[in-house]
């Protein structure tokens, strides 16, 4: 079986570039090895650290002896809370501030308590593990229900609260959001059903632990290579642990082995930085996975509470949802946008209330979609119940509420041009869903939905001499970006998309721009790489004009040509293309450049719906997926074939977050599986190829009508494999993950 | 729904501060506005028209 082949948008929207599928133009580096990642890079004289890390869930710092440390061979540099500045408490960094190195606390098992720079990574090690720490255990908060409950003890005396004030809790958000009257929809509707579930936390899973370089001179100034989803971000955060003023650093973006919003934040650089600054050298500071796993951004756990009321007809009348995120010792704002995220329905009546709260675990990180993923669980799991209760087709009773454009979100807002719809009606006539279910097997139905974002953007472009151009951005491409950046530049100059060069500069050699996170690299950067080519076609226009003797306003760009009507006698003359436009730039006004920096509003959500062919071995619980089938809006497919890898990625992690992956805790706060091959994700051999059905609904916001698709598609997996499950077996699994001892408790309890 | 004037959505949470101590302040501080359909996240001045309904929902970020 092969991925749908889905046919080149360009026949049927005219465009030339955008739409086709060139090969990559990063590919050949990566192919053959020559990609040079953050710890790939050796400096002369670098030196290598190590963290002491917390073996407790929760405990006071008592006293931190190095000094056998700093007389051992090797050993150049060693640093511990007392060698950062303590930020203000409303200081948008405080907490990845004391997430980078713990002051007087420590918050839970595996946060960084000292770190030692030596001439080699064992005697870093050893170092390390010769610091004597003493701790005063403090008691720990391990649950979402410990979290909440009265009178529970503190995860964190310094729980910023930022949106909750009032004596100190464990609650970091609180959002209710209601329209309607969902206690009278509920008691007059003909069904209604209601359920609980739970959520662990999972991994983002990237391949290529956290890993950085950081050459910290004399001067004060300090290089830093890093792997991160957006440089000019480690430069903020840094500047901003160090209290630095933001030019002494300049980022350099290595390629990054994986990130899905798991390196939208910082760890490494200002403890590199730091050390380097202390030893007069270099310093590599790359974690181990299992320091991955226990210290770097899991996706928040979860416990919800939905009840659905309906009528006989199919009509959703009402949703009232009670929804925890457990966002580990620090907060953030998944408990808001978890709830923000239901926004596939029209519910006319509503009422929600979310819930951040704080526990004794590692500070979680956004994972595609943040927070999406648990609530169309629960929610996409009772529709489907719904459907099999109405005797109703899934993708029919989703029809009949889906939200189009006008229609309200849980928050509020009006839907801008959507294509929810439209991703229904492609999945009911796909061949998967046209098929049979394939004997003793089930099939699962689930959406999802999420915003995408905009944010802020630069590109610069430079027009080279033989007609060939640069395009320099500063979005690291996690999933194909550089190609999308130059399809596009190439529909706009009309120049074979191979004769563009795209590059992701430093943090000193393009304009300032946000993380790669939120869907928005071909969107956001996307818009300001064709603004500064439009610009650059008015140039090529104002000196074709020098070069035909003409006036400006007689020439237009055509098909990647300058052509006038009063060129060559006052008949239309030959075009002239921008290469021999360029060859002339230097008698015509100079260098050919431009640059455009925004901050994109307009980004259009995004929708997807997914369906599963399941088998279960009642025996075992195994389950195993015969067909998967990703369904999306792409708005426009810039470059399908990395829509399609987006869609088939954001499937497998959810895949695998739905019937593998989980954090497990011993009583005391400890990971006890941080390792791949205890924390398992999935692995090719265990998978179908994930079909892909690409709906194109133009985002009237973007000038190619890009909508970003990095991120929804891990959003209806798990509802999708549970209502497939439930289909197979005739159990209904309320909880992540789905793995074969508890599918096999289900179908023992069923009977 | 609570109407304030402005001719932007910054007058407008200095219209509302005005009007209701603290709460502009805390919409300033920590929110994006959906406007006609776009989440801005930074809406300080972004004009708007008498009529435009405002939407202040909790700033967005994403992996």
């Amino acid at each position: 079986m092969t991925a749908t082949e889905n046919p080149p948008v360009s026949e049927t929207k005219g465009y030339t570039w955008v739409g086709t599928r060139p090969i990559r133009h990063d590919g050949y580096d990566k192919v053959v090895g020559k990609a040079r990642f953050a710890a790939d890079l050796n400096l002369p004289g670098q030196l290598h650290a190590a963290y002491v890390r917390s073996p407790h869930a929760h405990a006071r710092i008592t006293a931190i002896d190095t000094s056998a440390a700093e007389a051992m061979p090797g050993v150049k540099a060693v640093v511990t809370g007392d060698d950062f500045p303590m930020l203000d408490i409303t200081d948008a960094n405080y907490d990845v501030s004391l997430n980078v190195m713990a002051r007087g606390t420590a918050l839970y098992n595996g946060h960084a308590i000292a770190a030692v720079a030596a001439t080699t990574k064992a005697e870093a090690v050893a170092a390390a593990a010769a610091i004597d720490v003493t701790y005063e255990e403090l008691p720990s908060v391990l649950s979402i229900e410990a979290s909440m409950a009265d009178g529970a003890p503190l995860a964190n005396e310094q729980n910023t609260q930022k949106f909750v004030g009032g004596d100190p809790t464990n609650i970091s958000t609180h959002t209710p959001l209601e329209r309607g009257d969902v206690d009278e929809a509920m008691g007059s509707a003909d069904l209604v059903v209601e359920r609980e579930f739970d959520c662990a936390h999972v991994h983002q899973g990237y391949i290529e632990p956290h890993a950085c370089v950081v050459d910290t001179g004399a001067d004060g100034k300090a290089s830093v290579w890093a792997s991160s989803q957006g440089h000019f971000m480690v430069r903020a955060i840094t500047a901003a642990v160090l209290d630095w003023e933001t030019s002494r650093i300049k980022v350099t973006p290595a390629e990054i082995g994986g990130g899905f919003g798991g390196k939208t934040t910082v760890y490494l650089e200002p403890v590199a930085a730091r050390l380097s600054e202390k030893a007069g050298r270099p310093v590599k500071l790359v974690m181990g996975r299992d320091e991955v796993l226990k210290a770097t951004g899991p996706a928040p756990g979860a416990k919800l509470r939905i009840k659905i009321g309906a009528n006989n007809d199919g009509e959703l009348v009402a949703l009232d949802g009670w929804m925890a995120y457990e966002l580990g010792a620090f907060g953030d704002f998944a408990g808001m946008v978890g709830a923000m995220s239901v926004a596939s329905y029209k519910f006319p009546n509503l009422k929600l209330e979310s819930w951040g709260v704080l526990t004794n675990k590692p500070k979680t990180a956004a994972y595609r979609a943040p927070s999406a993923p648990h609530a169309a669980f629960a929610i996409e799991s009772i529709i489907d119940e719904i459907a099999q209760k109405l005797d109703m087709d899934p993708i029919d009773l989703r029809l009949a509420n889906a939200a189009v454009e006008g229609d309200l979100t849980a928050m509020g807002m009006p839907h801008p041009k959507i294509g929810f719809v439209e991703c229904l009606e492609a999945l009911k006539a796909s061949d998967h869903y046209q098929s049979p279910v394939p004997e003793g097997a089930g099939r699962g139905v689930a959406a999802g939905f999420w915003f995408n974002i905009g944010e802020q953007s630069s590109a610069t472009v430079n027009l080279n001499e033989d007609g060939t151009a640069t395009v320099i951005t500063g979005s690291p491409d996690i999933g194909g970006s550089r190609a999308s950046m130059a399809l596009m530049a190439a529909e706009e100059l009309g120049i074979d998309v191979m004769r563009i060069t795209p590059v992701i500069a430093d943090t000193e050699s393009v304009g300032f721009t946000d993380v790669t996170e939120g869907s928005r690299a071909t969107f956001a950067t996307g818009k300001a790489v064709v603004e500064a080519c439009r610009e650059l076609k008015t140039e090529l226009c104002r000196r074709a004009a020098q070069i035909m003797g003409v006036e400006e306003d007689q020439v237009a760009w055509v098909d990647g040509a300058a052509v006038s009507a009063g060129h060559g006698g006052g008949e239309a003359g030959d075009p002239l293309t921008l290469a021999a436009i360029t060859a002339q730039a230097k008698r015509t006004g100079g260098p050919l450049t431009a640059t455009a920096s925004l901050n994109a509003a307009g980004a259009g959500p995004s929708f997807a719906v997914h369906c599963a062919d399941l088998a279960v071995d009642e025996g075992t619980g195994v389950t195993t997926i015969l067909r998967y089938t990703a369904v999306q809006d792409a708005g426009t497919a810039i470059h399908p074939s990395y829509v399609e890898g987006q869609m088939q990625g954001g499937s497998v992690q959810g895949i695998g977050w739905a019937l593998n992956e989980e954090y497990i805790y011993d009583d005391a706060g400890e990971m006890l599986n941080p390792g791949f091959l205890d924390y398992r994700i999935p692995v090719a051999s265990d998978l179908p190829m994930i079909e892909t059905v690409i709906v194109e609904v133009p985002n009237p916001s973007h000038p190619y009508g890009v909508r970003g698709v990095g991120e929804t598609g891990i959003v209806p997996p798990m509802a999708t494999l549970g209502n497939a499950i439930d289909r197979a077996a005739g159990v209904r699994m309320t909880s992540l993950p789905m793995s074969p001892p508890k599918v096999l408790a289900a179908i023992n309890d069923r009977g | 729904m609570i109407e304030a004037a402005g001719a932007t959505v910054g007058q407008v949470l200095d219209d509302l501060e005005a009007r209701h101590p603290g709460l502009g302040a805390a919409l300033r501080a920590g929110s994006s506005a959906g406007i006609d359909g776009e989440i801005h996240a930074d809406p300080e001045f972004v004009p708007i028209e008498p009529d435009t309904v405002i939407y202040f929902v909790a700033p967005l970020t994403g992996g």
